[in-house]
């Protein structure tokens, strides 16, 4: 299957390059994914809402293009905007991809540290700001398990730990971990494809433009992936439905 | 088959991979395949237990930024006249002196990006370093930050360049 996921490199290349084929998509509602819970005073829907039309009052929002040209001229409040706006799913995506929240802040970091640095080159209209932000994390935390091992990104990596026994009790702590754990254990595309589908509540659309791979690419890491989680954590899966049918 | 062409081998691929929340798939094939759905006790059968699923993986932890990331983040900026501390401690027991850290090490497996974003920001003169042909961009940078910030941008994103192509490099090797 030809599913290469590039490396860092290529997310660089999108501030000037040619529309996609198809529409860029827009971001769902954040209310649809579970890890992107905008806090109401911090986030907003990220839509060109600064542009009028409809009727009745309308909330003038800067869109994510207003905030990088912004960011661009060395606006502070701008930066702190756009860091409000979406550090805390960058960081949700990483901590799904690396498995522990130190790790998921020092590539936010690194994510918002190219975002200023690029800024003076983003070109609005020819991509979709969150599609490219979402797309460097993804890559830096792809690279990042190259580096730490991870050599075939199609492998299932062995267990960094023991695996609790079949009738241990599970606390909801634990059951938290050791879901943490059964993603860690997913193959990288595997784990890329569920934390940007279910984690982040993006379109298969979406997902397939951020990893660079067709839909049906998609689809077959989202069925592939689901179907381990289902092996990995068939334990949990029991233990769980024990718990809240008590 | 129903007469909308959707089957209900379709529509249990359609939770096989994207769970049991409808929002969540394709949205042109949505309507028929809850229409197969409402027909078929067995789809029903494999909604819920997809289900479980969706709501045991909803329980993997997430905590939110710490107030020092985003002070770091914030202190990155170009221009920024706060430096920020580095990341997080890294392993490497010994440090050797930057300049000498980032040529021999970044094509190493074990380079950590972080420490070299940290290093830019700290905005070390690398200016005269490297050569000023950007990787990214050919145009003169429109940046209204003062000539040395502006030439230590451009040198960050030489380093930045580098220490990316050190994954491609990567990818070379193992294929």
């Amino acid at each position: 299957m030809s599913e290469d996921f590039r490396s860092c490199e290529t997310e660089d290349a999108d501030f000037d390059r040619r529309p996609p084929a198809c529409p860029a998509p827009e971001i769902m509602a954040p209310s649809q994914a579970y890890d992107w819970q905008p806090a109401a005073h911090k986030t907003q829907r990220l839509r060109n809402s600064h542009k009028t039309g409809r009727g009745g009052a309308q909330v003038s929002m800067p869109s994510d293009d207003d905030l990088v040209a912004a960011v661009a001229e060395g606006d502070e409040r701008a930066c702190r905007s756009l860091m409000d706006r979406h550090l805390t799913r960058i960081v949700a995506l990483a901590r799904r991809m690396l498995g522990n929240h130190a790790d998921a802040e020092e590539v936010a970091q690194e994510v918002f540290l190219r975002v200023w640095t690029h800024a003076d080159r983003w070109q609005p209209g020819r991509a979709q700001f969150s599609t490219w932000l979402h797309r460097v994390a993804i890559n830096l935390c792809l690279d990042r398990l190259r580096r730490q091992g991870m050599t075939d990104i199609d492998s299932i990596p062995e267990p960094a730990s023991e695996e609790p026994g079949p009738y241990e009790q599970l606390a909801q702590r634990d059951l938290a971990r050791s879901v943490e754990a059964a993603l860690q254990r997913l193959p990288a595309r595997q784990r890329a494809a569920i934390t940007l589908a279910h984690f982040q509540g993006l379109t298969n659309i979406e997902a397939a433009e951020i990893l660079e791979v067709t839909v049906e690419a998609v689809e077959s890491l989202l069925g592939r992936a689901r179907r381990q989680l289902r092996v990995l954590l068939a334990t949990e899966k029991a233990e769980w439905l024990r718990m809240t049918s008590d | 088959m129903n007469e909308t062409g959707m089957t209900k081998e379709r529509v249990a691929a359609l939770i096989d991979a994207y769970g049991a929340s409808p929002e969540r798939w394709p949205e042109a094939e949505r309507p028929q395949a809850l229409a197969l759905l409402a027909q078929s006790a067995s789809a029903r059968e494999l909604l819920h237990e997809a289900r479980s699923l969706d709501l045991l993986l909803n329980m993997a932890p997430v905590d939110l930024p710490s107030a020092a990331l985003e002070d770091r983040i914030m202190a990155a900026r170009p221009g920024s006249v706060a430096q920020p501390a580095l990341a997080r401690p890294t392993r490497r027991e010994t440090r050797p002196p930057l300049f000498a850290r980032l040529w021999n090490d970044y094509r190493s497996a074990a380079f950590p990006t972080g420490m070299l974003a940290a290093s830019i920001v700290l905005g070390m003169g690398f200016g005269s370093a490297v050569n000023t042909t950007s990787f990214f961009d050919t145009s003169p940078l429109t940046s209204t930050a003062p000539i040395t910030m502006a030439s230590n941008e451009a040198a960050g994103d030489q380093l930045l360049a580098l220490a990316l192509s050190e994954s491609s490099y990567t990818e070379e090797m193992i294929r």
